[in-house]
């Protein structure tokens, strides 16, 4: 029993829970580099629509991504709590991406999260693998790789 | 032996030789006569076989070691260089080649024993000098392969004056001469003690002479698993080779008894060598003679070696590093710079101008830092070409048609980086050349052009650009045939065909697999070619263009960025929206009504002293928000690449400034290639940076 515990404590995860929306969703916090208030993005012509431009962070060039457009949700409205969260991914490099609201962090053991079934049909829950219970509230987990992969339609 | 850490080295100085041969035989082929050329080929086998040797790598050693017996026959003028030789030397250096390539994978040399070449070479060796030579060939590689695992290096030490007569007198005075090489094992921690050891026990019996390493590097471990020395003695060699053996640690003694007369005959033979090449710095200028006495010295220390430029190597990644900084260093001075033009009215007349002074020698610095970074990084594209002549000889006897080549410009400098890729290209744009271009001879007498058809590689720098162009004066693209073949393909519609461009049908050459090629060589015709060469030369950041004029020959045009990290470029503002525009590519700047603008095939141009130049509008082209008014006047950007020119409408002109380059990185598809980075101002704004190559 008190090797269950132990290992229980050791896979708890940490996430940072934003709010895009009305919903509130949760980035493993492992991914997540740094958080930046709103701040003036360049526009690049000619790329994805769904990337915003890019901004500067302490000299390095980042690109940042809109994860409603992306997850085909009304487009952006920026408030003074818009954040931007730098995701920094080993093999790609950093990448920030643009939430409504930045709450809390929670750490969630595994039984608290319910995996989520792929469904091909609802473009929202790809980006999805599983929802976090964390007291009433439900917290829809982001899959970070799915976030920054390509999709191959269009 | 563990020579693992050495194995770069090796690498590395085989090339050089290797490069070194191939040049002073091709060199040898057009002046057989030339004794410069056949010591220097002469130094650098030996050079070879020594460092294959002291590496365990037996059958490049014996490879070389034949090669350098060929080339003492020459040198002593018993054998003429026939071009029966100079081909199989060629086959020996690919030999050597195939060895290090093996070697670089897999840090052994394979198990090609070469033996057809190593017998041609010996064939040549006994029809050019008579019987004495073979008895002697048969000699000499039983003798190596005793030895093969623990050389007798002693072999390789030099005297001094007064050493030759201490061994001298040691002899005259019925003592026994002895050359011994101890080779310690790898895993010894404490080399220097176990030397120190050894040298303690054969003191027991006689003198030691010489040294090699020196006692003095011996004494610092500064050597590898092996030492040498001569003893002079009067007990047998068993004997000492017997007490050394009982030494610790020791792996294998090696040492024979050895007469002075002998060892006079072996240094007097590396004097000679010695005093061509000094017979040859003498006859430079005095005050390069004097640059050249530090490497001369050094020639002598490490026995024969050719000594390089004094350089140091430097991982590329700290180099990198180092660049990165710099880029800080500069955008940091930009900040400095924005924020003393911003407070100029402000603050007090005496301190505002002291700031501008400062301001201007930290950008005076960072400037010349920037070059001299820059400047490290530059390579000449030298290392890439030089393996080209080798190339075209080959070819011409394979393909059987008479070929030159004729290169200029090969210390032109590119980046590192693009050095190390661009060589595949351009060797495949020669093959090509080589192959499809130029006509048979006999086409050629019969077209009246000279039989021998010549190739240009011509590498200049225009603006912060570097061009490199492939030329030969063959047949020219035929744009009829590539027409039938592209709508035989079913690329194309016969009818669209006929309103294509020549450079339209030129392009499709750079199609994957399109083959001109009527018969598939092994030199090319496999469509494998054009595509590749373009693909990479775009990776470079680069591009390529084809004039060809059918019947005179083609022209390929291989444009390269000078650097990949920092230039001047010009900043222009669209609809309140930076971007920079590289200061290479600008021809003028030039303000202009909308009158004045004209259209032809329904695209807006100017007429400017007498150039008409098609007109590109910014805002529409970066899909910016469409104004309302149409201006006064117009700004106007004429750019240029190569012979054509474009003119880029823009809002407002922001000033010149240099700019670090940074990528967009991987998440941005950036498949339009408008856009090829982005830089930080000095106020901490993006500014995106214009590829105009692109909009042609």
């Amino acid at each position: 029993m008190a090797n269950n515990v132990v290992a229980a404590e050791n896979t708890k995860k940490q996430f940072i829970v934003v709010k895009i929306g009305s919903e509130q969703y949760g980035i493993d916090i492992s991914y997540v580099d740094n958080i930046v208030r709103m701040q003036k993005i360049t526009r690049v012509p000619k790329v994805q629509p769904y990337f915003k431009g890019i901004i500067n962070l302490r000299g390095e060039i980042v690109p940042v991504m809109s994860i409603r457009t992306k997850m085909d949700l009304e487009p952006d409205e920026f408030t003074d709590v818009t954040r931007i969260i730098i995701l920094k991914l080993e093999e790609h490099g950093v990448l920030g991406i643009v939430v409504d609201e930045v709450k809390e962090v929670v750490t969630l053991a595994p039984d608290e999260i319910d995996k989520v079934a792929y469904d091909a049909k609802n473009s929202k829950s790809n980006f999805i693998n599983g929802v976090g219970k964390h007291g009433e509230e439900l917290i829809s987990l982001f899959d970070t790789n799915s976030i920054i992969d390509e999709p191959e339609l269009v | 032996m563990d020579v693992s850490q050495y194995l770069e080295i090796f690498i590395d100085e085989t090339n050089g030789h290797l490069q070194n041969l191939s040049d002073c035989i091709m060199t040898l082929e057009k002046e057989p006569e030339n004794m410069d050329t056949i010591n220097e080929i002469f130094r650098a086998a030996h050079s070879l076989k020594g460092m294959a040797g002291t590496m365990g790598f037996k059958r490049m050693q014996r490879l070389t070691h034949d090669m350098e017996n060929v080339f003492q026959e020459v040198r002593s003028g018993n054998m003429n260089v026939t071009s029966g030789l100079v081909d199989v030397l060629f086959q020996c250096l690919d030999a050597i080649e195939a060895y290090l390539d093996n070697v670089k994978e897999s840090s052994d040399e394979g198990t090609d024993d070469n033996e057809a070449i190593i017998q041609e070479l010996n064939e040549i060796l006994a029809a050019g000098t008579g019987n004495a030579v073979p008895e002697k060939k048969e000699k000499a590689p039983v003798k190596q392969q005793g030895d093969e695992k623990y050389p007798n290096k002693y072999q390789d030490i030099e005297f001094s004056e007064k050493e030759k007569e201490e061994l001298k007198e040691a002899e005259n005075k019925g003592m026994n001469i002895y050359g011994i090489t101890v080779f310690i094992q790898e895993e010894c921690l404490l080399k220097a003690a176990r030397a120190f050891l050894v040298f303690k026990a054969v003191e027991d019996f006689g003198n030691i002479i010489v040294y090699n390493p020196s006692s003095q590097d011996i004494e610092d471990e500064k050597f590898g698993v092996d030492f040498s020395f001569y003893l002079v003695s009067e007990e047998g060699l068993d004997k000492i080779l017997e007490v050394s053996k009982a030494v610790s640690e020791i792996e294998e003694v090696v040492g024979e008894k050895v007469k002075y007369s002998e060892l006079t005959a072996a240094a007097e033979k590396k004097e000679a060598a010695q005093a061509a090449k000094a017979a040859e710095e003498k006859a430079v200028p005095a005050i390069a003679a004097q640059v050249k006495q530090a490497p001369a010295a050094a020639k002598k220390a490490n026995g024969g070696k050719p000594v390089t430029n004094r350089t140091v190597r430097v991982d590329i990644e700290k180099l990198d590093a180092l660049m990165n900084q710099v880029s800080e260093l500069i955008i940091a001075k930009n900040s400095l710079v924005s924020i003393g033009s911003n407070s100029d009215g402000g603050t007090s007349g005496a301190s505002s101008q002291a700031f501008h002074e400062q301001i201007e020698y930290l950008e005076r610095i960072t400037t010349g830092l920037h070059e001299s970074v820059m400047k490290v990084r530059m390579v000449p594209i030298e290392s890439v070409v030089q393996k080209f002549p080798r190339m075209i000889r080959d070819l011409s006897k394979k393909l059987d048609k008479k070929m030159e080549l004729f290169m200029t410009g090969e210390d032109t400098e590119l980046d590192r980086t693009v050095v190390d890729q661009i060589g595949d290209p351009l060797q495949h744009l020669l093959r090509n050349s080589a192959d499809h271009g130029l006509e048979s001879t006999e086409t050629r007498r019969k077209r009246g052009k000279p039989e021998v058809g010549s190739i240009h590689l011509n590498a200049f720098q225009e603006g912060n650009n570097v061009i490199i162009e492939v030329s030969d004066d063959g047949n020219g693209i035929d744009t009829e045939t590539v027409k039938e073949k592209a709508i035989e393909r079913g690329l194309i519609t016969p009818e669209q065909a006929e309103s294509l461009s020549q450079k339209e049908i030129i392009d499709f050459l750079f199609m994957p697999s399109f083959s001109m090629a009527k018969k598939i060589s092994d030199i090319s015709g496999r469509g494998v070619g054009l595509d590749v060469v373009k693909s990479n030369i775009e990776a470079l950041g680069g591009d390529v263009e084809v004039k060809s004029i059918l019947g005179e020959g083609s022209k390929f045009i291989v444009r390269l960025p000078l650097t990949l990290a920092i230039i001047q470029a010009l900043m222009v503002e669209v609809r309140g929206e930076k971007y920079a525009i590289s200061l290479g590519s600008i021809e003028t700047i030039e303000e202009i009504s909308p009158d004045e603008i004209k259209f032809v095939q329904a695209k807006e141009v100017i007429h400017i002293r007498g150039i008409v130049i098609p007109l590109i509008r910014l805002d529409q082209l970066l899909d910016c928000e469409p104004e309302d008014t149409e201006r006064e006047s117009l700004t106007v950007i004429i750019v240029r690449k190569g012979d054509k020119v474009a003119g880029l409408i823009v809002d407002e002109l922001n000033g010149q400034q240099e700019i670090v380059i940074k990528s967009l990185g991987k998440y941005i598809n950036n498949s339009s290639k408008i856009i090829s980075g982005a830089t930080v101002l000095g106020d901490g704004e993006v500014a995106l940076i214009l590829d105009v190559n692109t909009l042609f």
